[in-house]
């Protein structure tokens, strides 16, 4: 049976204290934020074939590409958002059985295309992420009535759940980390602006085009890499060939641990030292850290640091690793990593 | 694997120890670099008109066979195609040109292609250029350039441009070895004297230890004063086969030996942030082919793009221990009245850093130095030399060996 494990990046219309800015399908790509959704994507290996459910009218591009957060397998199912989408959503969950499925239901603002300015989000704009999953304990898999919009679906889900896992209302993370939490006072209007010009910008120089984007998705969102059954290598990012004996046949898919990483080198970019596509994040939010982080023994992944003061991240120090935005480029926002100090007390994870 | 690599190249090196000498450098022209009006293709016309005068007997533009252009295309503007630019700006319109593009390293590569052609015999004299205009687009179009030759996947999308690579390099230097803070200013602070008493640098005024630690940061451990600035610039050396040189010039500056390598281009990729295998493999070959001791070295051009690559360099190249780089330059040793002169023209961090023309201007100080024409910089007892060029933070690096004589 199926439990509700958490409903993630649940923007509620109009919310208040400053949280939310604009409600758009990338919001809904918070996967990973808390350790509620850490757990369930852990538990979703590689190789397990997973059925995303989208619900409500999509642009055919946008598959929001969670097939390459939740593995090669991933198969997306549409269900065009006519009211009885969520209806077929779970007659569909019913038929396919026990394997991890995620449900991803939203209210859209009419896409930026590329060049474009993304259109001003409409009032009750909605985006909300459902995963499901096995469970020897179930919650009876409860959504209420089997239409309506999505955000009155998200609020029935959210009342419903409410005692499951510190749902809020106002838990947001994602424009450039202007969590709450953070303490930090939020410009909606420079935040606002600077998105518009950077999704707005024709990119000049060094960029990441979309195809290469997507291409490494699994590596830079899940950490996925090779192992070498022959020399024991671990290749990251995977190239689908070890890159110590050269070998094709003898690759097993990992995921390397997305927490207690250890922080090998760090630096603070001062003003000016970003690169420009980072030029609106250091306006609205200052200064950043960038962090180098062992994964495993001699893995070594490159890390933006969020959620910390410039200069409080250590060599030396632990630190978890959250799904977050990165920037706007040609009217699509780029997700990846971050890192996070870890909690007092963490111990490194070793295991690969 | 490497090492295997390593003895092949070692056995193609030691069939090749006969040649003492492999090229010879009989002209050379530098422009000023800075902030300069002049667009890339008068700072190239100008720096091969300077070569051509240089030239003691002097050398006729037909004479030359073959030419290597050294270019980023920084900017976007001519990204392709610049080598028929060189061809019709200094009259060798005809001969085969390449453009080599190796980042901070072209000039470097360009160097060593231009002694490969040598080599096959075709070619009596090689014309080589380094040229970048850097300082005639936007403040945000350069900042986006200035980062095109990292890793764009991963360093770039993580928000690092090379100040920030170089940043985290200093900063596991720093957690390897102890703080070296001092040892960086001194390198800028060194640099900046030798540049104050060169004609042709960017910055042409010292700055003390003090200033240096106290500029804003940039890179945290960098600050301003531990980064070259962008520059225009151009610089040309006209090359020869060793057995004609004298038919140019009585005193000709031989290129005795040169190595090159590469690594990853992402810093996590590699095993160490602290030590560039691409230098130490570039090296390595150099001294092989050459048949020379470290010892032999009077003084040396590095790539000291940021303070800190001065200390990896003195490493990478054998003149110092892993950490060692900090206190050899606390000594004092590599300034330029020590016992091992570094960067005596200022360096990438005073003289200035137009990108293609970094590695060949190194050459043309080289060039002026060991014929003793230096002036006010001059080294004492400059016999033989090395130049060392890095691309990128340390993906690729050249490195060539000189000598007079």
């Amino acid at each position: 049976m199926r439990s509700v494990v958490r409903v993630a990046a649940y923007l509620p219309a109009g919310s208040s204290g400053g949280v939310r800015v604009a409600a758009s399908d990338e919001d809904a790509f918070t996967l990973g934020a808390t350790a509620a959704e850490r757990a369930w994507v852990d538990r979703v290996r590689v190789s397990d074939p997973v059925v995303v459910h989208l619900l409500g009218d999509y642009p055919s591009t946008a598959d929001w590409g969670f097939p390459a957060l939740l593995g090669r397998g991933a198969e997306v199912v549409r269900h065009p958002g006519d009211g009885g989408e969520l209806a077929r959503a779970l007659r569909s969950l019913e038929e396919t059985g026990e394997g991890p499925a995620l449900v991803v239901a939203a209210e859209l603002p009419e896409r930026a295309t590329n060049r474009e300015r993304p259109a001003p989000s409409p009032p009750g704009a909605a985006a909300v992420a459902y995963f499901l999953e096995t469970s020897d304990q179930p919650r009876p898999f409860r959504l209420g009535p089997a239409s309506g919009s999505p955000s009155a679906v998200a609020l029935a889900l959210r009342r419903e759940n409410s005692d499951d896992g510190g749902l809020r209302s106002d838990t947001y993370v994602g424009d450039w980390d202007l969590a709450p939490a953070a303490g930090r006072p939020v410009d909606l209007e420079l935040v606002r602006r600077g998105a518009e010009r950077n999704l707005s910008a024709v990119s000049e120089g060094a960029y990441v085009p979309r195809p290469r984007y997507l291409e490494n998705l699994p590596s830079r969102w899940r950490f996925a890499a090779d192992e070498c059954d022959a020399c024991h290598e671990v290749t990251f990012p995977a190239r689908g060939v070890c890159r110590r004996c050269r070998r094709r046949d003898a690759l097993t898919a990992i995921l390397l641990p997305r927490d207690g990483g250890r922080v090998v080198a760090v630096t603070t970019i001062g003003k000016g030292g970003q690169p420009t596509e980072f030029d609106a994040q250091v306006e609205v939010s200052g200064p950043y850290q960038v962090a180098l982080v062992d994964l495993a023994e001699g893995v070594r992944v490159t890390l933006q640091v969020t959620d910390a003061a410039a200069g409080e991240v250590r060599v030396g120090d632990a630190v978890h690793t959250l799904l977050r935005r990165l920037y706007p480029m040609e009217g699509e926002w780029r997700y990846g990593r971050k890192a996070v100090p870890a909690p007092p007390g963490t111990t490194e994870r070793r295991e690969r | 694997m490497l090492r295997g690599f390593n003895d092949s190249v070692d056995k193609t090196v030691r069939e090749a120890e006969a040649l003492a000498h492999r090229a010879a450098i009989v002209g050379a022209g530098h422009t000023r670099f800075g902030v300069l009006e002049a667009g890339p293709r008068a700072l190239v016309r100008t720096a091969v008109d300077a070569a051509f005068r240089s030239v003691d007997r002097g050398a006729d533009r037909k004479d030359v066979s073959e030419a290597f252009l050294a270019t980023l295309g920084f900017g976007g503007s001519q990204i392709g195609n610049s080598a028929a630019v060189l061809a019709e700006e200094t009259g060798v319109v005809g001969v085969p040109v390449t453009r080599v593009e190796n980042a901070c390293a072209s000039g470097g590569f360009a160097l060593r292609s231009a002694v490969g052609a040598l080599a096959s015999g075709a070619s009596p004299l090689v014309l080589v250029v380094g040229v970048e205009k850097m300082t005639d687009v936007s403040n945000a179009r350069r900042r986006y350039w200035l980062g095109v030759s990292g890793d764009t996947e991963w360093e770039r999308l993580a928000g690092l441009t090379f100040a920030g690579v170089y940043g985290l390099i200093a900063s596991r230097y720093f957690a390897e070895h102890g703080d070296a803070s001092e040892a960086l200013a001194e390198v800028a602070a060194k640099n900046h004297e030798n540049g104050a008493l060169n004609p042709n640098a960017h910055f042409q005024k010292k700055v003390s230890r003090a200033e240096v630690r106290a500029a804003p940061r940039v890179a945290d451990p960098l600050g301003l004063y531990d980064c070259c600035p962008v520059s225009d610039g151009a610089c040309a050396l006209l090359l020869s086969a060793p057995e004609v040189a004298r038919k140019f010039t009585d005193t000709p500056v031989y290129i005795d030996g040169t190595g090159a390598g590469t690594d990853f281009l992402a810093v996590q990729e590699r095993a160490s942030l602290t030590r560039f295998r691409a230098t130490q493999r570039a090296a390595h070959e150099a001294f092989r082919s050459a048949g020379w001791h470290r010892s032999d070295v009077s003084f040396l051009e590095v790539h000291d793009c940021f303070t800190i690559a001065e200390l990896l360099a003195l490493e990478d190249l054998g003149f110092a221990g892993p950490g060692e780089g900090a206190a050899l330059t606390l000594s004092g040793e590599t300034r330029r009245g020590g016992r091992l002169p570094v960067n005596p023209d200022g360096g990438l961090k005073a003289k200035g850093h137009p990108i293609g023309a970094t590695g060949v201007s190194q050459a043309y100080e080289i060039f002026l130095q060991l014929r003793g024409e230096a002036g006010a910089r001059q080294v004492a007892h400059a016999g033989h030399a090395l130049a060392h060029n890095v691309g990128g933070a340390g993906a690729t690096a050249a490195v060539s060996l000189f000598s007079v004589g």
